[in-house]
């Protein structure tokens, strides 16, 4: 599904080009969730942004392919038209834009780069209806502006309902479990679960063991530095939960 | 209250005001009036008077047409008397280079309403200046709307003095600007008595080589204790050639006073942007997006809702040409 090798990028800051990702690799095969935990500042969400095809970032290495598409190559939208979803860590607001124009526009932007026709507004309420009452999202927020006004565990489930209503192939999240409450974290992981199929895959990103009490992954690596530096199975996540990740950093300087 | 009293005058083509006077350190009307300007024409008054507990349940509209060469002087009066209502049109155009020098004076009399939106799509080689000068009563509310896409150069100028108590004002406008237009909004709102509400609410687009100009004074006299004074100008800058002066300004005498202004001018911020490109959206249509949804946050303070679709369809078209070209 997706196959990254050995991927560097760099920012430019108000100190000159700074190495964020120093070689990252990385393959999740069709149907599988891997998680990634590691320290603040270790360049996780850095990695998310490559993903989707952030443009501050420069990847001068390596190369991203999803299904054997080269990322690279693509712009954000084509990214998410060729089935990349990000839930971001800090969802954007947008003030004067009403969620339900944005789905709407969202979904029919991406169903058109695919060649497919766009749905009607009776069968994009029915759809929004639907996945929002799986994620016990109330109408009324529907009819506000993008994440504005919307508390910290609203966000997150926002995201997680444009990801149910766009439907992609492979999607990353970016902490979606933090600031959510014990219930909530168990719908968002339910609704993650329900998504799961031999077809799609997921990249978590995750502080928290918890999460992955709910969602089980298959994979787990260790982030330090802008590197991988250690994988294994989701054992390694309950190692770090009790050792810290004073012995990777270590192992990544 | 009477239509005999004449407390304005248009601005005098021998006596311009200059860059050197303060208020208008940013405008040089002398220098964007036509070459071959006719001499001034008489002014003009219409005059818009509703009688005391007249609630006029459908808009009514005004439109100001200039053509080539002239030199107008409209002269518009409003008075609302006691519990008045009404929704106004004011509609601006005309052909060709001329000079619109018009004076407006607006009464809203007590407990009296005054919806006035003003739709400004002057010729893109005219001037127009508009001194505005608005009283309001107790308990009046004025909302004020206006959209400026057309004029080489316009200046519109409002004094309000609220100067009864309970009263509501607002002025909210856009302006949406390219080429070498320039408009410059200036407001001074004097609060005379207590317990009244005024807000500014402006944003501006600017393409090209525009230059857009907001200076806005709240001035709190003593008695006008708790006061709520409310004013916000955000302008996005389309093009790097575009150019925004804000003078924010407040004056505050009374001590029991909320007063909160704000100013903001730059680009687009990528983080939305990007956003929407990560759920499909073209920068095209992203760009579109946002910024339709930076004006509609002004139009939305149109209360007439079919008035209100005719300016959000405007503000759209004018977007589509700046965004396609
Ligand atoms: N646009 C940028 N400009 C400057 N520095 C940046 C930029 N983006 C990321 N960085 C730096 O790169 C490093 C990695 O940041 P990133 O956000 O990817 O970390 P993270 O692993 O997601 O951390 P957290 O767990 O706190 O979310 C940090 O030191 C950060 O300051
Ligand atoms: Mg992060």
């Amino acid at each position: 599904m997706i196959n990254i090798k050995d991927v560097h990028a760099h920012v430019e800051t108000d100190d000159g080009d700074v190495e964020i990702l120093k070689g990252i690799s990385l393959d999740i095969p069709a149907g599988e969730v891997h998680a990634i935990m590691g320290p603040n500042g270790s360049g996780k969400s850095t990695l998310s942004y490559v993903l989707a095809g952030r443009e501050d970032y420069e990847v001068t290495k390596g190369a991203i392919e999803l299904d054997g598409e080269d990322l690279l190559e693509l712009e954000p939208e084509e990214r998410a038209a060729a089935g990349l979803f990000l839930a971001f860590q800090y969802p954007v607001e947008i003030p004067g834009v009403n969620m339900s124009t944005f789905l709407k526009t969202s979904i029919n932007s991406i169903r058109k780069q695919r060649g497919e026709d766009e749905l009607d507004a009776l069968a994009l309420l029915k759809l929004m209806k639907e996945k929002c009452k799986d994620l016990g999202i109330s109408d009324e927020m529907m009819k506000r502006a993008v994440n504005v006004g919307f508390s910290g565990g609203e966000k997150k489930r926002n995201e997680v309902l444009q990801m149910a209503m766009l439907d992609p192939k492979f999607a990353v999240l970016d902490e979606t479990d933090s600031g959510l409450d014990i219930d909530a974290l168990k719908i968002v992981a339910d609704g993650v679960n329900s998504m799961r199929s031999p077809d799609r895959s997921f990249l978590v990103i995750t502080h928290y063991q918890r999460l992955l009490d709910y969602i089980k992954p298959d994979v787990v690596h260790v982030m330090a530095k802008g590197k991988i530096v250690k994988t294994g199975g989701p054992e390694l996540a309950l190692e770090l939960e009790e050792k810290g990740y004073a012995e990777f950093i270590e192992e990544a300087a | 209250m009477g239509s005999q009293v004449k407390t304005m005058k248009p601005l005098n083509i021998d006596d311009l005001p200059t860059p050197k006077v303060e208020e208008w350190k940013y405008t040089n009307l002398g220098r964007a009036l036509p070459a071959n300007l006719a001499v001034a024409e008489q002014p003009e008054e219409i005059v818009i008077h509703k009688n005391r507990g007249e609630v006029c349940e459908q808009p009514e509209e005004i439109v100001f047409t200039s053509s080539d060469g002239q030199h107008t002087q409209p002269r518009l009066r409003i008075v609302l008397e006691e519990g008045a209502q009404l929704t106004l049109i004011e509609r601006h155009d005309g052909t060709g280079a001329y000079w619109k020098n018009m004076v407006t004076e607006i009464e809203v009399g007590p407990n009296a309403n005054l919806q006035h939106v003003r739709l400004q799509n002057d010729n893109n080689e005219a001037v127009q200046t508009n001194l505005v000068h608005i009283k309001t009563a107790r308990d009046a509310v004025y909302n004020g709307f206006s959209l400026n896409m057309g004029g080489k150069l316009t200046r519109h100028e409002i004094h309000a003095e609220i100067q009864g108590e309970n009263g509501e004002v607002s002025f909210n406008g856009i302006n949406m600007l390219n080429g070498e237009q320039h408009a410059d909004t200036t407001i001074l709102i004097e609060h005379q008595a207590p317990h009244c509400q005024s807000n500014q609410f402006y944003r501006t687009l600017l393409d090209d080589k525009s230059h857009g100009v907001f200076q806005g004074k709240v001035h709190v006299h003593q008695a006008a204790q708790k006061t709520d004074g409310y004013q916000l100008s955000n302008a996005l800058l389309l093009s790097p050639d575009a150019e925004m002066d804000t003078k924010p300004e407040l004056e505050i005498y009374a001590d029991d006073v909320k007063c909160s202004h704000g100013a903001t001018t730059g680009q687009l911020d990528e983080d939305p942007l990007f956003y929407l490109r990560q759920r499909g959206l073209n920068e095209a249509q992203a760009r579109m997006l946002l910024i339709q949804a930076f004006v509609d946050e002004v139009i939305e303070k149109v209360e007439n809702e079919p008035v209100r679709e005719d300016i959000l369809e405007a503000t759209h078209t004018w977007l589509q040409t700046a965004l396609n070209s």
